[in-house]
């Protein structure tokens, strides 16, 4: 059995909506409940994360970004723009934990405490870039993570592998013309589904091109579509890339009962991409995978699915 | 949505007696593929293009002993005068971007001079230039999302559709209403401002719309 952290904190539940919305603290309330009761938990490395520094938000965000957020959660904003990303007063701190959570679990990894890692934080973070929160996220925790295993860890080269269904613009973007991360989406296709971007041909720019692979899926696509896809782009992809440790931007909304998208997926598809992506770290970077929760807004699927990942991350 | 916001104002321009050599060279300078000509008090005379020049060396390419040394002297000694297009497809500076595209359209022309009242060149609109136009007005790449409402094309639809949409506070970031494949229908796009269009659809279909459903979509 693989030795895998299980990085959370309680206060994750303290960003709470003002308003009826999706992305609620029930998500990982769920979680635990869940993972708890099929005696997951007790199987995995349990990491508190603390704040992070400042030095390693910054690696990704603007000061005056922060600076904003923070004063909109201090005035008591309830918004940041618009209802999809709400704020309490506690919603800047918890962005910090919640970054602070994928750092956390990029650090045990890296450092080999543990073989992988299961961040289950919140807010999520692939929405949000380097100057603009949006789509329920603050911050960026997977882009973070990256860029705290480049700075302090000396990784050269990271893969983040995105499977919310969602297409992950904020990382995108903060990678757009980095060579040294690699950033594959798997999304339904931007014509029917937010932020409507992750088109087939943004492959990245400048010294990134070729450093950016998006996979947009078609409405009704599942885990046949899924699996081609791994298998048939991300593997080669990978291949070419060498990483030196793999993220994976873990969303479950994909899943055919999730309220927010039109695919297809089901637990046998989560199961199946994290044991493909288990494979390829295997051959490429020791094994090393720290998955960061993003999406998933019903339930009963998120922690069926979970559950189903944490076991392949167990390598039961 | 007009030409004199969407056109380029700083134009490269050529005189009658501008050389082909020379004309060449400003277009490989500022990557572009047409220049208009003018006189001196800037008024528009014709228009010459890459593929104008192409054709003027190209027949002596094809004599036996002719040779790059040769080519740079005819086209240096050849003015611009002798192959631009005299009769040029126009802007007008108050002419809409829909002008402008029926004009490239219908006349098959990559670029149009834009000339002012007096007959003297503002600008240049390029076919690229009226593809982003509209790249933007449509929204294409902005943080959205797409719905597709089929309504009975009756007055009042369309306004009924905003409602429903502002009445879940979120912003409308792109509009365009189309006749519909299917007679006395018409289909209006909106791209909204919020990942949770959910609740939006819903409200939609509660109100008696059909919402294009992606799964409608699906390819065998």
């Amino acid at each position: 059995m693989k030795r895998v952290a299980w990085v959370y904190h309680p206060d994750y539940l303290l960003h709470t909506p003002p308003f009826e919305h999706p992305e609620s603290p029930e998500r990982l309330v769920a979680i635990t409940d869940h993972l708890g009761r099929t005696g997951l938990i007790d199987r995995m490395f349990t990491v508190t994360p603390d704040y992070p520094e400042d030095a390693d938000i910054l690696s990704v965000h603007d000061q005056e970004y922060l600076n904003k957020l923070e004063s909109a959660c201090r005035r008591g904003d309830l918004t940041l723009d618009s209802e999809d990303t709400y704020l309490n007063r506690h919603s800047f701190n918890i962005a910090l934990l919640s970054a602070g959570g994928a750092t956390a679990g990029a650090k045990a990894v890296a450092e080999g405490t543990v073989d992988r890692a299961f961040c289950a934080v919140r807010p999520p973070g692939h929405h949000a870039g380097r100057d603009v929160g949006m789509g329920f996220c603050l911050l960026n925790n997977a882009a973070i993570a990256a860029r705290y295993l480049q700075a302090r860890h000396g990784v050269g080269k990271v893969l983040i592998v995105d499977w919310d269904v969602h297409h992950g613009n904020g990382t995108q973007n903060i990678f757009l013309e980095d060579p040294t991360v690699f950033y594959f989406s798997i999304h339904e296709h931007p014509t029917f589904l937010y932020p409507g971007t992750g088109r087939r041909w943004e492959i990245g720019k400048g010294k990134g091109e070729g450093a950016t692979l998006n996979a947009p899926m078609a409405p009704g696509a599942g885990d046949a579509e899924y699996r081609t896809t791994f298998e048939q782009m991300l593997e080669p992809a990978v291949e070419r890339f060498r990483p030196e440790i793999i993220l994976v931007s873990a969303g479950f909304d994909a899943h055919r009962d999730d309220p927010l998208a039109d695919l297809q997926v089901t637990e046998e598809g989560f199961r199946f991409m994290t044991r493909h992506l288990l494979a390829l770290a295997d051959r490429f970077c020791g094994g090393k995978v720290v998955s960061i929760l993003e999406g998933g807004y019903e339930t009963s699927s998120l922690t069926s699915c979970i559950e189903l990942h944490v076991r392949e991350l167990l390598g039961e | 949505m007009f030409v004199a916001r969407t056109m380029k104002k700083k134009i490269v321009t050529a005189a009658p007696s501008t050389s082909l050599f020379e004309a060449q060279r400003l277009m490989r300078e500022h990557n572009i593929r047409q220049i208009p000509v003018v006189s001196e008090d800037g008024t528009l005379l014709g228009i010459v293009s890459d593929r104008d020049i192409r054709a003027a060396v190209l027949p002596a390419g094809l004599v036996p002993g002719f040779t790059a040394g040769k080519a740079e002297k005819f086209m240096k000694n050849t003015l611009v005068e002798r192959v631009m297009t005299r009769k040029v497809v126009t802007a007008m500076l108050t002419d809409t971007l829909e002008d402008a595209i029926v004009l490239l359209h219908d006349y098959r022309v990559n670029a149009l001079p834009v000339v002012d009242a007096a007959g003297k060149v503002a600008g240049m609109i390029t076919r690229t230039d009226a593809l982003k136009a509209f790249i933007d007005a449509l929204g294409v790449g902005e943080v959205s999302s797409r719905l597709e409402v089929v309504v009975p094309d009756r007055p009042g639809t369309l306004a009924q559709l905003a409602a429903i949409i502002g009445s879940f506070n979120v912003n409308i970031t792109s509009v365009l209403s189309t006749r519909h494949v299917e007679g006395g229908k018409r289909a209006n796009f909106f791209r909204v401002a919020t990942l949770n269009v959910g609740p939006i659809r819903k409200a939609i279909e509660e109100a008696g719309f059909e919402i294009l459903n992606p799964s409608k979509f699906l390819l065998p």
